[in-house]
């Protein structure tokens, strides 16, 4: 390989040496094809023309006044699918397709880095197979049924936790076996180098967009970014443009799920210690002599125990924080981002939005705070529904 | 025996008898202790030439659904990393010379501390370690430990490494080579014929760069395929998927019997042909 892609401990290419072939593969291809003007053109063409970027920085007024700051919020919700991860899939698609790949495989828990696949699969005439747990295929029925209609396999995926951790395993798996005609179209910035670096590259659009328009918009920098962290990939996004700019307080949101003093929870980067899975290193929730445990969270795309690398790397070096909302705040601020703004929110965005009112009603009061809106809520109905009495 | 010179005193036997080596896998405390201690007895009494002993990992990527179970099983009975090497502590008193290698993903590794696992490994009679997510880029992080403690580093090669990496690998092993001789994960699924006539070359090329002994294994399963191994040039087999398959199928009545007589018919079959 040309790099380990370490951030400082964290990271690194941890894998069987059955997948090192493909992964080296993939570096190469990283570094050589997307450099490259026939694929930046490709890509923003996509990106502009068929996803509808530049996604809106909406000035949410309703609770900027009701929560005593100036809030944005970047419209991931609005790119096509619904959610960020668009973004990754469509870069991430394109490359195989340059590469000369005729397959891609995904895992997916909240289902819609399946759907973003599935539409990039469909789009570009690859054959799509994604892996999901069987409870993330019930609590997120609907992309389910987008996925097949979008011409992909799902493959329930029974073993361990039956969440997203475990497709993540199956989707190695397959890749093992198929890496000749197969690029696993990893969904955030974990696993091993190169796909932290290489998910954040293509994700990083959302913060150099929400960076301009703010500027725009009030003529300066925003005081905090606020995003929900699952495996970090909309977090990375919006951040990775701040992050040489000290003065932007960089905040990511982890699932506390029933709370930090429970064991069912998510908070991995608060409460997570330093191991190895999924072919990196980063912090894990998982037991005193290295089994990992199952997370738990309200929200599909939030519920994994480990963290993209760079997130652990960032609260270790200080530059961004972590909190966490439980599953009852994050439908909190789910139920009042849809009768206060007319949006209804995915789950996970949702954990951000409650931090943001937090930071707003406190130490944030009257600055400015952009949140990363990172998918609509359509998915969640179902979920939310079951709570509403 | 200073504990890494098992491998090459068995290795030498083994080549001097014109035998190739069967080396068993079963993962440590499957399907609980007193039967997997009861599985390891029953390879070495039935002609095993080396043991690979699993310490079962709650996500093992490189395995596939058989060994997964019974991992998972493992983990669901509460049966310990420690547990699993005090039990190749007991494999190692009852036969003092067998070769015995560890098959580990590097988070139990990292759990534990380098330095006090392998310590801990070298002290119950462990020989070698494998560890299943860690390539050769990423092995500094063990090897002079292991080295210091007398232990073994083994390694993978996949029928696409390539010659860079081969060299790579090559450098940092020792004990013997493993080759996956199909590609995907651990398995007793169906071989595939094509790939299979490749596998002669790769290891007559693996043999140019290295001394050391080459074992195949994924997906072999009946004496057949270690017979078609040992005609392409390999100095043994690994068998796992296959066993952890025969155990939980058979009668616990009659479970060491098959497992033996599974077992001899593969040692027959190594033997029957001329390494
Ligand atoms: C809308 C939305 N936000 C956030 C996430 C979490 O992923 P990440 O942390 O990689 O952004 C998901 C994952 O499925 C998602 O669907």
């Amino acid at each position: 390989m040309r790099t380990l892609g370490k951030f400082g401990r964290y990271g690194g290419v941890y894998v069987p040496e059955t997948l090192m072939p493909a992964l080296e593969e993939l570096e190469e291809a990283f570094a050589t094809i997307v450099p490259g003007e026939e694929f930046k053109t490709r890509l923003a063409s996509l990106l502009t023309d068929y996803a509808g970027r530049p996604t809106p920085l909406y000035h949410a007024e309703n609770l900027s006044r009701k929560w005593g700051a100036q809030v944005f919020l970047k419209r991931e919700d609005l790119l096509h699918g619904g959610a960020h991860k668009t973004n990754n899939a469509l870069g991430q698609a394109l490359l195989s397709k340059m590469m000369g790949k005729e397959r891609i495989i995904a895992e997916t828990g909240a289902g819609q880095h399946g759907v973003a696949c599935a539409m990039s699969g469909a789009l570009l005439g690859l054959k799509t197979e994604v892996y999901m747990g069987e409870v993330d295929m019930e609590r997120q029925k609907p992309n389910v049924y987008r996925m097949q209609l979008l011409g992909t396999t799902v493959h329930p995926v029974k073993t361990g936790s039956r969440t997203l951790k475990d497709a993540i395993n199956e989707a190695l798996r397959d890749w093992i076996a198929n890496l000749e005609n197969t690029h696993y179209l990893l969904g955030t910035v974990a696993g091993p180098h190169p796909f932290p670096s290489m998910v954040k590259y293509f994700q990083k659009i959302i913060g150099e967009e929400a960076s301009a328009q703010i500027q725009e918009k009030t003529a300066r920098q925003p005081d905090y970014v606020v995003a929900c962290v699952g495996g970090g990939s909309n977090a990375i996004g919006i951040f990775a443009e701040f992050i040489d700019k000290p003065s932007v307080q960089l905040v990511g949101v982890e699932p506390a799920g029933k709370g930090l003093d429970t064991d069912k929870h998510g908070a991995v980067l608060a409460l997570g210690s330093f191991g190895c899975v999924h072919g990196m290193k980063s912090l894990v929730l998982q037991t005193k002599e290295g089994q990992i445990q199952e997370a738990h969270s309200i929200s599909a795309g939030l519920d994994y125990p480990s963290v993209g690398p760079e997130h652990a790397f960032l609260k270790d070096t200080g530059r961004a924080r972590y909190e966490s909302a439980t599953d009852e705040e994050a439908l909190s601020a789910f139920h009042e981002l849809c009768r206060e703004e007319g949006i209804i929110p995915a789950l996970e965005s949702s954990h951000a939005l409650f931090i943001g009112k937090r930071l707003a009603q406190g130490e944030a009061a009257g600055k400015s705070i952009v949140i990363n809106l990172s998918g609509r809520g359509d998915k969640d109905l179902h979920e939310v529904m079951k709570h509403v009495k | 025996m200073l504990s890494r010179d098992r491998y090459a005193a068995r290795f030498r036997r083994l080549k001097e008898a014109k035998q190739g080596a069967l080396m068993p896998f079963t993962v440590l405390g499957w399907p609980d202790e007193e039967t997997s201690f009861s599985i390891i007895k029953t390879m070495i009494d039935s002609g095993a030439s080396a043991l690979e002993l699993g310490i079962a990992f709650s996500d093992p990527v490189a395995d596939g659904p058989i060994i997964q179970a019974a991992a998972h099983k493992v983990i669901e009975n509460g049966y310990t990393v420690i547990q699993a090497l005090d039990l190749v502590a007991m494999a190692r008193k009852y036969d003092a010379d067998i070769p015995v290698g560890l098959l580990v993903y590097y988070n139990h590794i990292m759990a534990m501390g380098v330095e006090k696992f392998l310590e801990k490994a070298s002290a119950c009679g462990v020989d070698g370690v494998l560890v299943a997510d860690l390539p050769a880029e990423s092995s500094d992080e063990v090897l002079s430990t292991a080295t210091a403690k007398g232990i073994s580093t083994i390694f993978i090669v996949s029928p696409l490494t390539r010659e860079e990496r081969l060299a790579k690998i090559v450098e940092h092993a020792s004990g013997f080579i493993y080759l996956v001789s199909r590609l995907g994960v651990t398995g007793v699924d169906e071989r595939n014929a094509d790939r299979d006539s490749r596998l002669a070359a790769l290891i007559a090329s693996i043999k140019k760069v290295t001394s050391l002994p080459v074992l195949a294994g994924f997906g072999i399963s009946t004496p057949a395929h270690a017979e078609k191994m040992m005609a392409f040039g390999a100095d043994g087999v690994i068998t796992g998927s296959k066993i952890v398959d025969l155990v939980s199928k058979a009668e616990p009545s009659k479970m060491e019997s098959e497992l033996s007589s599974y077992l001899k018919q593969m040692v027959a079959a190594l033997n029957s042909v001329k390494v």
